[in-house]
């Protein structure tokens, strides 16, 4: 019998068939990543096509803005949030409004074309987390900003518009809703029970072994007890943390290494399936806290959302996390 | 006089876009789908080409890619009545994006300072 299983942090419900799960090979696309081939104008050479780089890493000394980086942040070309200007939060009768303020970033991981993160070099990796550290770091500097939202869409299933590896950032002068929802959730388990509910999970997850993919000193890599989607993983640290950016330089490495072997794992198993991961942190306004605990959340895009998880806001999990985990760890 | 090639598969916005630009001083021919496009950037070799994202046979950003094969730095601005293409990075091999509209503000203003004028 299909069993209905909570998310513990905000109470969303999930449909996980318990019988023998769709195998990974059952979910085996052909898709490859995103538009390919051509003229690219994240590729080294093609600086002028994008707006001049926010932030680079460039270890020859070559100047902003000319090949010789391996790694270049750049607002976006035609961003659908603009910098420039002030909120003016305003009423329209019951509604409500602001200016469209906001910051729409692209970080490009590599100067090559066409690999994927999971190929990068484990010091090339570990830059790709620091640009996102340093580019939050900076972004909370503008006060009209409370939350950067960074994520990844891996393939053209995914959202990837371009087969060069890539990943976003979205500064907002508005905390999403489901950051909301994930905080309103931490704190209520907090109040209750004195402890933080990702604390919790990993000390769990730690104890009963049959959702962790992988581990190391420093994080853990889960498929949540209630998966919204087959092969979904969380990537956590195992001691408290509320915010990505306060992890130390140590930590950093241990994250490009865990992280980047959940994704090769991914790859291997699903046969380099599009995905989206996105960064999950605390907020600008309570950055410090006991309840909330950073993490990353990687989906591999192996369903479609259709009419019953849109009007019931439930999902229909197909592959049981148990089992997700148990294919995961066996690949080597 | 600066050559603009402007390529849309709707009829209005062709007949639209010559008059007014024509009015502004360029000399403007139109191509109604892809396989036109093609041809006219070899023959009539514009210094910009305004071109619509949705068409028939070759999608605009197709062309788009092999305009950048054959023509890297020939200003190209897409024109397009669909806002969320801007999310698509192959936008930026492009140098502006313009959102349809009947006021051409914002398109003459993208042509001159790609042209620059």
């Amino acid at each position: 019998m299909p069993e209905l299983r909570k998310d513990p942090i905000v109470g969303r419900w999930v449909i996980i068939s318990t019988e023998r799960g769709k195998r990974p090979t059952s979910f085996k696309m052909n898709e490859r990543p995103a538009v390919a081939g051509g003229f690219c104008p994240l590729c080294v050479g093609n600086e002028d096509k994008t707006p001049p780089e926010v932030y680079a890493l460039r270890r020859d000394g070559s100047k902003p803005n000319t090949p010789g980086w391996t790694l270049r942040v750049v607002s976006n070309k035609f961003p659908a949030l603009v910098i420039e200007g002030s909120l003016k939060k305003q009423g329209e009768g019951m509604y409500d409004k602001m200016n469209g303020i906001g910051a729409h970033e692209v970080i490009i991981e590599t100067p090559r074309h066409g690999g994927s993160l999971s190929q990068l070099d484990l010091k090339s990796f570990e830059d790709v987390l620091w640009a996102y550290r340093e580019r939050i770091v900076d972004l909370k500097k503008d006060e009209r900003f409370r939350y950067v939202l960074i994520f990844k869409n891996h393939g053209a299933e995914a959202g990837a518009s371009l087969a060069h590896s890539h990943s976003q950032l979205i500064a907002l002068p508005i905390i999403p809703k489901s950051v909301m929802e994930e905080m309103e959730g931490s704190k209520n388990y907090y109040k209750y029970k004195d402890r933080c509910v990702f604390c919790d999970i990993v000390h769990q997850e730690l104890d009963d072994k049959i959702r962790v993919v992988v581990e190391n000193d420093d994080f853990l890599a889960i498929t949540p007890y209630a998966s919204r989607s087959p092969f979904e993983i969380w990537l956590l640290p195992k001691k408290h943390s509320s915010s990505f950016v306060n992890i130390s330089p140590a930590e950093y490495i241990s994250l490009a290494s865990i992280f980047q072997d959940v994704l090769s794992r991914i790859e291997v198993a699903l046969d380099d399936p599009p995905y989206n991961f996105t960064l999950h942190t605390s907020p600008f306004n309570e950055l410090i806290n006991d309840y909330y605990h950073w993490h990353f959340e990687i989906i591999p895009t192996l369903s479609k959302i259709a009419g019953f998880e849109i009007g019931s806001g439930f999902y229909i999990n197909p592959t049981p996390p148990e089992e997700a985990a148990t294919f995961l760890k066996e690949i080597k | 006089m600066k050559k603009i090639l402007v390529a849309d598969d709707e009829e209005g916005i062709r007949i639209l876009y010559k008059e007014e630009l024509e009015e502004e001083g360029y000399e403007v021919k139109v191509a109604a789908n892809g396989k036109e496009t093609l041809e006219l950037l070899n023959t009539f070799f514009p210094d910009l080409v305004i071109l619509d994202i949705k068409m028939p046979d070759i999608n605009g950003l197709d062309i788009l890619q092999r305009i950048r094969t054959m023509f890297r730095d020939l200003p190209v601005i897409l024109s397009s009545a669909y806002p969320e293409y801007q999310q698509n990075l192959a936008t930026w091999a492009s140098d502006a994006y313009v959102v349809k509209s009947s006021n051409l503000a914002n398109l003459k203003a993208a042509v001159k300072k790609n042209l620059g004028e």
